[in-house]
């Protein structure tokens, strides 16, 4: 072994002691006491964000309400992304035959026992998918992770059955369409709230128009809000995979 | 009753270790990429199933609706993993086939036969 | 019951690192997505297991129903993608030779 490699690998065997080392440190899991916790934001969300947004999951208050405007831009960059990424190595409809088609007949009959499976296994993907959205209120989840998981189903499609059905399914132009319909939803609402006379995305006055009282608007308005994340997230996972794998010409793929 | 429940999934998820045991063995000792799958699927498909139905069972031990949902939660990862992991041990056999990975043949013992043969 | 459960995830883990060294060793690729592919179907076991030794049960059966699927996606994609990287390698040298 070289000299370098060696040294290499005797840092990173050092590096991983230590930080081991240091986990004996860190605070117990779900500690409410730990150093973390201890000021008065943490106090206050740990105390306080159960009775006023009624959703026992914590991080899902703090994602989707509390930390509104965060959360929106974060959908905003992945939305930017996707379209960066399909600006720059997108070339639009290309129409010439590839050098040397991939997804052949000859392919698609070898490749039967991948193709069945995933007929098997794309619902159910879609519908945990489905279950991990609305389930964000109660246990990890949200509208990240189920687009992600909606995304990958689509995949998993164009994996199989060849990049072409999977844009017989999701074309460009729809995906397009259903990542800016999930921003327009999270700022949709937040607009909504300011019309009825509250700030950008309060939530709480949404009872006007929901019916019911001021806590249950927040928790409801929540689901709206990730709902739109879900669509965006979906809808830019699979233009990312659909450009990166077939260099921009939209046919081919992997 | 409870006794029973937690001695039978003890035992499935040893049986199940057995079997990883078995798998993580023939993947470092069998001598090319095709036995080595063999053992893969195989191996890793079963001891999952067993883990998991020993997980299941135990969880179901104190009865109620919610441990009920938990089960049938972890069989569906179960059946799940029962469906996926071979198509996937399918899927990477073929892009080897395909790469053109020779099959081990014991060609020593072979030359050696073929050597000896003609002696006898 | 919960010192057994602890038992048999650091035996699952103990048995990860035979197939560690396949993925470090293994002589071609292929061998490496299959190791990789392995552990990943591992990891979802060991998370429902960590989930009944945090008594969380309910929680990890989620991650790990996800992570599975993730992992076989994963492994379908790196299958693909090993293949086309060898059908372009090839077209390229049939190219060269030709020209």
């Amino acid at each position: 072994m070289k000299p370098m490699k060696l040294a290499a690998l005797l840092t990173v065997i050092v590096t991983g002691g230590l930080l081991l080392f240091a986990t004996s440190d860190l605070p117990d899991w779900g500690d409410p006491l730990s150093p973390a916790n201890a000021s008065d934001l943490s106090t206050y969300y740990i105390q306080d964000s159960r009775d006023v947004t009624e959703v026992p999951n914590l991080v899902t208050a703090v994602l989707a309400d509390y930390r509104g405007y965060d959360t929106m831009f974060e959908t905003v960059v992945i939305f930017v992304a996707g379209l960066g990424i399909l600006s720059i190595l997108g070339q639009g409809k290309c129409e010439e035959p590839l050098a040397q088609p991939v997804a052949s007949e000859q392919n698609r009959e070898r490749d039967m026992i991948t193709i069945i499976t995933c007929r098997l296994v794309v619902p159910i993907i879609q519908i945990f998918a489905l279950y991990v959205i609305a389930h964000g209120h109660y246990s990890p989840g949200g509208g990240f992770q189920g687009g992600v998981m909606l995304g990958s189903s689509f995949i998993l499609i164009a994996l199989t059955s060849g990049l072409p059905d999977a844009l017989k399914r999701m074309s460009q132009e729809r995906a397009i369409f259903l990542a800016g319909l999930g921003v327009l939803i999270y700022a949709g609402t937040g607009l909504v709230c300011m019309a009825l006379g509250r700030n950008f995305l309060d939530y709480e006055i949404l009872h006007k128009l929901m019916g019911g009282t001021g806590v249950k608007a927040r928790y409801d308005s929540m689901l709206i809000v990730e709902i739109g994340v879900a669509f965006t997230v979906m809808a830019i996972m699979f233009i990312i995979y659909a450009v990166l794998s077939s260099k921009g010409r939209m046919r081919g793929g992997l | 009753m409870s006794l029973m429940i937690n001695i039978v999934s003890g035992a499935l998820i040893l049986v199940g270790l057995t079997f990883f045991l078995a798998a993580a063995v023939g993947i470092v000792r069998f001598p090319d990429f095709y036995t080595r799958m063999h053992a893969a699927g195989k191996g890793d498909t079963l001891s999952t199933i067993l883990i998991l139905l020993g997980v299941a069972l135990y969880t179901v031990g104190d009865f109620s609706i919610e441990t009920l949902l938990v089960a049938i939660k972890i069989m569906a990862i179960a059946v799940f993993i029962m469906v996926t992991s071979p198509t996937s041990t399918h899927a990477l056999m073929q892009a080897g086939y395909d790469d053109g990975i020779k099959p081990f043949e014991k060609e020593k013992e072979d030359k050696k036969d073929s050597e000896d043969q003609p002696e006898v | 019951m919960e010192l057994f459960f602890t038992l048999a995830g650091v035996g699952l883990f103990a048995l990860m690192l035979p197939i560690l060294y396949r993925l470090i060793v293994g002589p071609t690729a292929i061998d490496r997505i299959v190791a990789v592919n392995i552990i990943g179907t591992k990891t979802a076991v060991s998370l429902v297991i960590v989930g009944v030794i945090f008594e969380q049960v309910g929680m990890f059966v989620d991650f790990a129903l996800a992570y599975a699927l993730l992992n076989f996606i994963g492994s379908l994609a790196a299958a693909r993608y090993f293949h086309r990287v060898r059908q372009e390698r090839e077209a390229n040298t049939n190219n060269a030779s030709t020209t």
